[in-house]
């Protein structure tokens, strides 16, 4: 289904990762696996460094963090903050909301809109959809949109097929009115029917998780994985994405009437640097205008690999001028969205560590 | 659809296997090679090279590289 926006604009990019670096070289020495392999999957995917959280550490923690930072910088202010939207798949308790908790933690004000959004990869683009809806009301002037997951404490150490990528991070990206007459073309689908490709099977009320949830199954090619850890089906994702995705942008720019040359960055969901090639070729795109080296330095930090594209690779750009950017995000589901804006003239665009 | 070049398709697979040659009646499985990141690699190869999408598990229910090449085959049909 397609969207517009007007006079909406992303203001500031914050991008909070784990100072706790892991690298895949010497994850991959805990599989019995051939070396050669993991060199030729490190060459070809784009798998190296990667920051995932110490025990313990909450989305919660890594959010309180980052919007402490902005304050404490003067760049945010605690009592201009009129909707706080938290996009994850982490949260810290079944109930209640992790939004609320962040609120709390933060002595925000009352007057305000906590909501948690159950989001996967596409959901730095389903957030901003909200953020912008929000924005509609007179009451909301200042949306901060927070993206944050830690899937590492969800992930089978003993998994080859994930645990060496993913990384776990937080973006506060805030969202306010455009005094310029800007419009935001959007698109988004979804598709519950293929939902089994990317779960946590127990853990929920379906199957609350027991000991039996915790137990370690031979899952094939010598890979363990409990139903509490995260499954993905790589190869039905890469599948999904390379069929999906491109007719989604193609329409999008159709629209939106803007040739994919005039499109400065194609800023895609950041699985692996293979899939982000093989999109780009079959987009047609050169390389240099749809960046994929997220993975090699942060792992797959799901919904925030979008923020952490804009400022680990465009920081002074976007600091200093405006740019024509296609975001595209798609992933657990399953669903798929993308979005046309123009992004830039930032008042912050920047990577902390969380310590 | 233009008729599938295989002799192409045979070196298309040696590249992503990391060997010289693939011959029609060589077994995938005896290639030290062949592993999860070979079958993705073949799946975007036949998505990209002949714009057909197959599932993991039928690239791994095939038994020689010629077994492979009628997978394709087929499945542009």
């Amino acid at each position: 289904m397609n969207f517009i926006f007007r006079r909406k604009r992303i203001a500031g990019v914050l991008v909070v990762v784990p100072e706790n670096e892991r690298s895949f070289s010497e994850d991959m020495k805990n599989f019995n696996f051939p070396e050669a392999r993991s060199l030729k999957l490190k060459e070809v995917m784009g798998f190296d460094k990667r920051r995932v959280v110490k025990p313990g550490v909450c989305v919660s923690d890594l959010a309180v963090f980052g919007l402490e930072h902005l304050m404490g910088e003067g760049l945010l202010k605690r009592d201009e903050i009129d909707a706080l939207l938290l996009v994850t798949q982490t949260p810290d308790h079944l109930m209640p909301a992790t939004s609320s908790l962040i609120q709390g933690r933060l002595g925000l004000k009352q007057d305000i809109l906590c909501l948690d959004i159950n989001q996967a990869c596409a959901g730095f683009v389903i957030g901003l959809m909200q953020a912008f809806m929000l924005l509609e009301q007179e009451s909301v002037n200042k949306v901060v949109l927070i993206n944050a997951d830690v899937l590492s404490r969800k992930t089978s150490p003993k998994d080859r097929n994930i645990y060496p990528l993913i990384g776990d991070a937080a973006s506060i990206v805030v969202v306010e009115r455009d005094p310029e007459d800007s419009v935001i073309h959007a698109s988004l689908k979804m598709d519950g029917s293929r939902a089994g490709a990317l779960i946590i099977p127990a853990g929920g009320l379906r199957l609350p998780s027991s000991p039996e949830t915790a137990h370690l199954e031979e899952v094939g090619d010598n890979n363990l994985r409990a139903k509490d850890h995260v499954f993905m089906d790589g190869s039905a994702i890469f599948n999904f994405v390379q069929t999906e995705v491109p007719p989604l942008i193609e329409n999008l720019l159709a629209r939106a009437g803007v040739a994919s040359e005039a499109v400065d960055y194609f800023l895609c969901h950041q699985p692996n640097r293979f899939m982000l090639e093989k999109l780009a070729d079959k987009m047609k795109v050169p390389y240099a205008r749809m960046p994929n080296n997220v993975v090699e330095h942060f792992g797959n930090n799901g919904s925030v690999t979008i923020p952490t594209v804009m400022a680990y690779n465009l920081r002074e750009r976007l600091l200093r001028e405006q740019l024509q950017v296609c975001l595209a995000a798609y992933g657990g589901g399953l669903a798929w969205s993308a979005m046309l804006l123009k992004l830039g003239k930032l008042a912050f665009n920047t990577i902390i560590e969380y310590k | 659809m233009n008729y599938m070049d295989k002799t192409e398709f045979n070196q298309r697979l040696a590249a992503i296997l990391d060997v010289e040659e693939v011959k029609p009646d060589n077994v995938l499985k005896d290639f030290d090679s062949w592993d999860s990141l070979a079958i993705l690699s073949v799946l975007a190869m036949a998505d990209a090279q002949y714009g057909v999408s197959i599932k993991a598990e039928e690239i791994r229910s095939v038994v020689t590289a010629e077994d492979l090449v009628r997978l394709v085959e087929a499945k542009r049909k």
